[in-house]
Formats: C-alpha cells, structure tokens, sequence
C-alpha cells in the first residue's frame, strides 16, 4: 500500500527525515510514534503531497507520489491535528462543502455523507453550527469529513488530542473499525495507550530516522527485558522528578510509574530504599518492557514525550 | 466544486453580520449623508457668502447697490450694526466674508470720470480667491448697471429709441449666457448624487478585504486550506473559487449602491441618481474594480499572520487608497500635484471609470484603459499573492 524507500527531507541546514525506509501492507493500522520534532507531521505532509522532498521514492497504491499525486489522493485522506472545519458551517454544510470541492455528487454523496455521519454519530447534530459542537463532537466531525471520499488509505495526526475520555474511546472505536472494511491507517499521536489499543503496526520515529518498525506485539516481546518498572499507588511527581536527578538510571514515565535501565542489586535496593524513605507506596515492580510507553522512552533519545 | 466554494462563501459571509454591515450598509450611509450634505455645494441655491454693507452715503443709490446686491442668490447680507475696527475684525473673524463699505460721496462719484475707489471691501482671511473674484466682479457689474441706468435717465428725453434699447438690454442678465455642463443638457448640472455615489461604490468594493482576509485567515489558520489542498485544490482553483463569490458579490454592492442612489436619496430632499447611457460600461469598470479588490484582499490576506492585522492593514490601505484616489476629497478640489498623485490609487482609476459614465455621459469605449488597468492590477496581485501561498504551504507555514 505505502512503499517509501530512503526518503531526505530537510529544511536549510536541518534534517527532518534521515533516509527513511519503510513498507506499510493494506488493511493495516499503523501508528506513527515520535517525541516532538521527530519528522511525524513532516512525513505525514509528504505523504499526502503537501511538502516537497528531497531525495526518495514513494509509491502508494502502487503509484508514485510525485508523478500519480491527484489519483493518489482522490483514494486517501488526510485529518489533521487541528479541527479543519469552519465553526459558521452547520455540520451539514461543513459535509456537503468538503463533498462538493472533492465534486462527490448525487448518490455518491447521499450516500457517504450517510456513512459519515453514522460512524461518527452526527445524525442528531445535523443543523448545529460547528463552532457550538463539544471538542469531541469538532473531532468528530473533523473525522467525518475525511471519509466522505470513502478513502482506501486514511492519515490521522493525534485526532483525539485535547478531548473526553468517553468521546476518545468512540473515536477509537470508529479507526479499529476502518481496518473491518479493508482500509489503510497512519495513526500519529502521543498517547501510547491509543497506540496499543488500535494499532497493528508501529513506528518509532528519532530525529528524523525510524529507529524501530514492526508488529506491535512482537516488538514488545524482543526488546530486551533488563529493565525494572515500578508502577505507585499514588501521584508522586515533584519526588519522582528529585529520585530521577539523584540516580542517573531512573527515568519518570509518569507521575505514578519510573523505570530503571539496567540496574544492578545495589542500586535498585537503594532507590527502594529511597522510595521508602519518602513514604512512596509502591504497587507493583516487574522486569521488561512490558508496554509500549516504557519501549518508547527506552529506545528514544530524548527520553520525554508529552503524555 | 465552484458551487461548493460559491456557497460556502455566501453562507459564511451572510453570517458574518459585521461583513454584512461593511460591505453594504456602511457604503449606503455614505452614499445618503454625502448626497445630502453637499446637495447645496452642488445646486444653485444656497447662499455661498455672507456679507454686510456700511452705508455711510444713505442715498438713493447706495441703496440701489444694495438691492442689486441682496439679489444674487449667493449672496447674503447680515444686518449686524458695524460701526468700529473692533467689530469690523469680529464680524470677519466670526460669520461673515466679506463688508462692503460705502463711503461718503458714492452716489456723487458714480458718474464722475475719475478713477478713485467707489467701494471699499473688506475680506476674511479664509475665503478663497476665486470667491473674492465673484464678489468684484459682482459690485463691478452692479456699479456699470447704475452708471447706466444714470447715462439711460439722460439720454432718455433726448434719444427715447436709444434708452429705450438701453432698458431692454437691462432685463434678466442670467439668461445672458448659457451654460452646458459637459455630456449633459443645456441648464442641466452635475449632483451630489452623481458625485456621491461612485465614490462610495468603490470604497465600498474595497471593503471587501475584511470579510475575504478573516474567512482566508482562518482557513489558514485552521488548516482548511491545507485540508483542501490534501484534496487536489490548487492554487489557482482557491484562488479561483474567491474570485467567483466575491465578483458576484461586489456586482451586488454596486447595483444596491446604485439603487440607494436612484430610490432612497429622494426621499431625503437631494438629486435622484441617473444612470447614464453605458451600463456595459458600468460592468466593465465594476469588474475591474471587483478583481483589484479581491486581489487587494488576497494578498493582505495570504501576507498577514492574524485576522487582526489583516483587518488593520486592510482598513489602512482602504482608506489612504480612498484619500489618495479623490473618493473623500474630489479631485477637483485638490491642488495640482495632487491630483498627479491620484493617478496611483485604484480607486481613482475605478473612480474617474464610474465618473466617465455617471457624469461624463461617456460609453464602454471610454472606460477600457481604466478596466484594463483594473484587471491588470488585480491580476498582478493575485500572482503575487499565489506566488507567497505557494510558498508558505511547501514550507508548511
């Protein structure tokens, strides 16, 4: 479906994508994971026609980008972070423009501003302007219009950031689904748990190289299991943040979860001991890398990302 | 996908009550007060001046000079006792232009051959020259009408034929000279009306740089624009499907303009607005004005950051190219240099287009360079324009 082979894109002096390679199958969901500045959104924007590159070879549908760019994106779409609608459009409207410059008419469009809005389930919200609609309800409708082309290949860049746990999970729910009817997903977000519930496939992306591609499951299993995760009863941030500064080993995943790379006997008592020294309750120590956040942290550089 | 982008525009832009207020109710005020306000400045009626007399002669003939006076319409006499330098200076710093003294021995010195001043004039320091030079020549008719009507007396018993021709060459001196406005009929003069509103229909047009550069702005911002262009809108197509709504509704900005003109400012007391003889014509110039707009729009639209800026610079432009291209001041009323300096506004351009058939009578064939130079302009700035968003999307800007 994708075929990128030693993709160079930089800006001036500046390298945004290292020699990527990288082969995405049909039906396939694949997320795309990086810390900020990693080349994501860049790849994504080159994927989709919208910047240039330049050195490579991509093909999608078996097309080459730079050659097939217009039949390659009459079968794909693109929903970008932001909320690409217009807030004085009712969300009928906001379909029906999108539709119209992508000139779907007649049944065809009937038909896929139906689909739409039932996946996403706008039916009640029709002749609501968009600008009143909950984040949840923007994203979805920011969701509907990329698949009023009925895409084989759909681009997502973080589509559930900044909404309700409850309207995230249906969004979800609405991407797994796409792999049912056959279709392709580049999943790029932050939230690793997202990631893991909804992807096949995944990426990691580090300072513009793709430092790890492969099955989900697989990837967790093979990395190598040296490492100690201690998930807390309770937020302990500001302690957390003073432990990983005091023991070079010790990094925050979150404010209830640290991990150690490698430690030996003596240091990993000693941070124990630390722990409790500061009265931390502790719930749980267990060996590896065990889910897709602590693979994450483990194998980039920066060791951060915005969770 | 034009009808999408046309209807997308209207239905944004009839939602945007601020837009709407901009773009058509504000130019009709300002078609209706400007009509009204200088109906006057236009007609024939109004008195211009405002004078007093010092008669210090009382006679029969100072008197005669003062009828004469209070017979020209443009002139108007206060009846304010003046009697010393101090109330001579306050009258002339306050209402009044001009004082005509009479002095002692006017009515003896009117038939006299020698060549000492009959009248003294006294002048505000505001009033302009070419009023200075009505006024003289005003007493200078009416002293010649009483040195002749003193010449006809004594004639009259000797040579009754020769006064007699005398008398009849006195009656109604307005209808001595006839006047034609230029492509207009004899006695017919140019109105308020017709100064007012194509003036206002350009300013108007260009307003539509606020409505364009918020909706623009904020595709940009929101990334609509780079969602459209993920689906295989070009450039030239967004440019294009701007282009469409906006001709169409600056097509409605000048025929509701028009309509003002010729059905609203009659009910408030000045001139009906006629049209002229060239409505191609008016759709030439109307059309290039349209694309210099738009382009206009484009470009502040695709060059600024934040709507703000965009409506700023927008209303700045708008109104140095208004003040510049003779819209706030007439052209006529401006000096020489000036009026070179017009020539690189625009809406001059449009301005003197509209003027060509609203005033001048003129048809299509007179208004080409200026629609031309319209299109030309606004094409050269939507190129400009196209050029930069081009840019900025492949720098993902």
């Amino acid at each position: 479906m994708i075929s990128i082979k030693n993709l160079v894109k930089h800006y001036n002096n500046h390298i945004a994508l290292d020699h990527i390679d990288l082969n995405v199958g049909k039906g396939v969901i694949l997320g795309l994971l990086g810390p900020n500045g990693a080349g994501k959104t860049t790849l994504v924007s080159i994927l989709n026609g919208l910047i240039d590159f330049q050195e490579g070879e991509i093909e999608i549908f078996g097309l080459p980008l730079s050659q097939e760019l217009k039949a390659i994106r009459k079968r794909s779409s693109f929903t970008p972070q932001s909320l690409a609608l217009y807030d004085n459009l009712t969300v009928l409207e906001n379909l029906r423009f999108f539709a119209g410059i992508q000139k779907i008419r007649g049944k065809e469009l009937r038909h896929n501003v139906e689909y739409a809005l039932s996946v996403n389930r706008l039916h009640s919200l029709l002749d609501h302007k968009a600008g009143i609609l909950s984040g949840g309800q923007k994203r979805r409708l920011n969701i509907a219009i990329g698949m009023l082309n009925n895409p084989e290949l759909l681009y997502f860049d973080e589509p559930t950031a900044g909404i309700d746990p409850e309207s995230r999970t249906n969004i979800l729910e609405t991407i797994r689904s796409f792999k049912n009817d056959g279709k392709t997903v580049i999943y790029t977000s932050h939230y690793m748990p997202e990631i893991e519930k909804i992807c096949d496939e995944v990426a990691i992306l580090d300072r513009g190289r793709i430092i790890r591609h492969g099955l989900l499951e697989a990837m967790l299993h093979e990395e190598k299991a040296d490492s100690v995760v201690i998930e807390l009863r309770h937020s302990y941030e500001a302690q957390l943040q003073t432990l990983a500064r005091k023991y070079a080993l010790v990094k925050v995943i979150d404010a209830a979860t640290l991990m150690i790379d490698g430690p030996d006997a003596t240091q990993l008592g000693a941070i124990l001991a630390a722990l409790e020294a500061e009265q931390i309750d502790v719930k749980q120590i267990r060996y590896g890398t065990t889910n897709l956040e602590a693979l994450f942290i483990q194998l980039t550089t920066q060791g951060n990302c915005d969770v | 996908m034009f009808k999408a982008m046309l209807l997308k525009e209207f239905i944004l832009l009839l939602r945007d009550k601020y837009a709407l207020a901009a773009l058509f109710i504000m130019p009709s005020i300002f078609i209706l007060i400007m009509s009204i306000a200088l109906k006057d400045t236009f007609g024939s009626d109004r008195a211009l001046l405002s004078y007093a007399v010092i008669d210090q002669d009382n006679t029969a003939e100072s008197a005669k000079l003062r009828t004469f006076l209070l017979s020209n319409g443009r002139l108007k006499e206060h009846k304010a006792p003046i009697t010393n330098t101090a109330q001579r200076q306050e009258a002339l710093n306050g209402k009044l232009h001009f004082i005509v003294s009479i002095p002692p021995g006017f009515a003896q010195n009117l038939d006299t051959e020698q060549s000492a001043s009959l009248l003294q004039l006294d002048v505000a320091s505001d009033v302009k020259q070419e009023m200075l030079t009505l006024v003289q020549a005003e007493l200078v008719i009416d002293i010649i009408r009483m040195r002749m009507e003193k010449i006809q007396e004594e004639l009259a018993p000797f040579l009754p034929e020769v006064a007699q021709k005398l008398e009849a060459m006195k009656s109604n001196r307005d209808n001595l000279i006839q006047v034609r406005f230029n492509a207009m009929g004899i006695n017919k003069k140019p109105t308020s009306t017709q100064q007012s509103v194509p003036s206002w229909i350009v300013f108007g047009m260009f307003f539509v740089i606020i409505p364009m550069s918020t909706v623009f702005i904020s595709e940009h911002k929101q990334n609509t624009l780079m969602r459209m262009s993920a689906m295989n809108i070009s450039v030239p197509v967004l440019f294009a499907g701007k282009l469409a709504p906006y001709i169409i509704i600056n097509q409605i900005q000048v025929w509701l303009m028009i309509g003002v003109g010729i059905f609203l400012v009659p009910l408030f007391g000045a001139d009906a607005l006629t049209l002229g003889d060239s409505i191609s014509g008016l759709f030439m110039v109307s059309l290039g004005l349209s694309l210099a707009a738009i382009g206009t729009s484009i470009l502040i639209a695709v060059t600024a950051d934040t709507v703000e800026q965009a409506t700023t610079i927008g209303g700045i432009i708008n109104i140095l190219m208004g003040a510049i291209g003779g819209v706030m001041v007439p052209k006529f009323y401006m000096s020489q240099s000036m009026q070179q300096l017009t020539n690189i506004s625009p809406m001059s351009w449009g301005l003197e287009g509209f003027l060509d058939i609203f005033l001048r009578g003129q048809g299509a064939g007179a208004v080409i360079t200026e629609s031309l130079t319209l299109a030309g302009f606004g094409a050269g700035l939507l190129l400009a324009a196209g050029m930069i968003l081009n840019a900025k999307m492949k720098r993902g800007i």
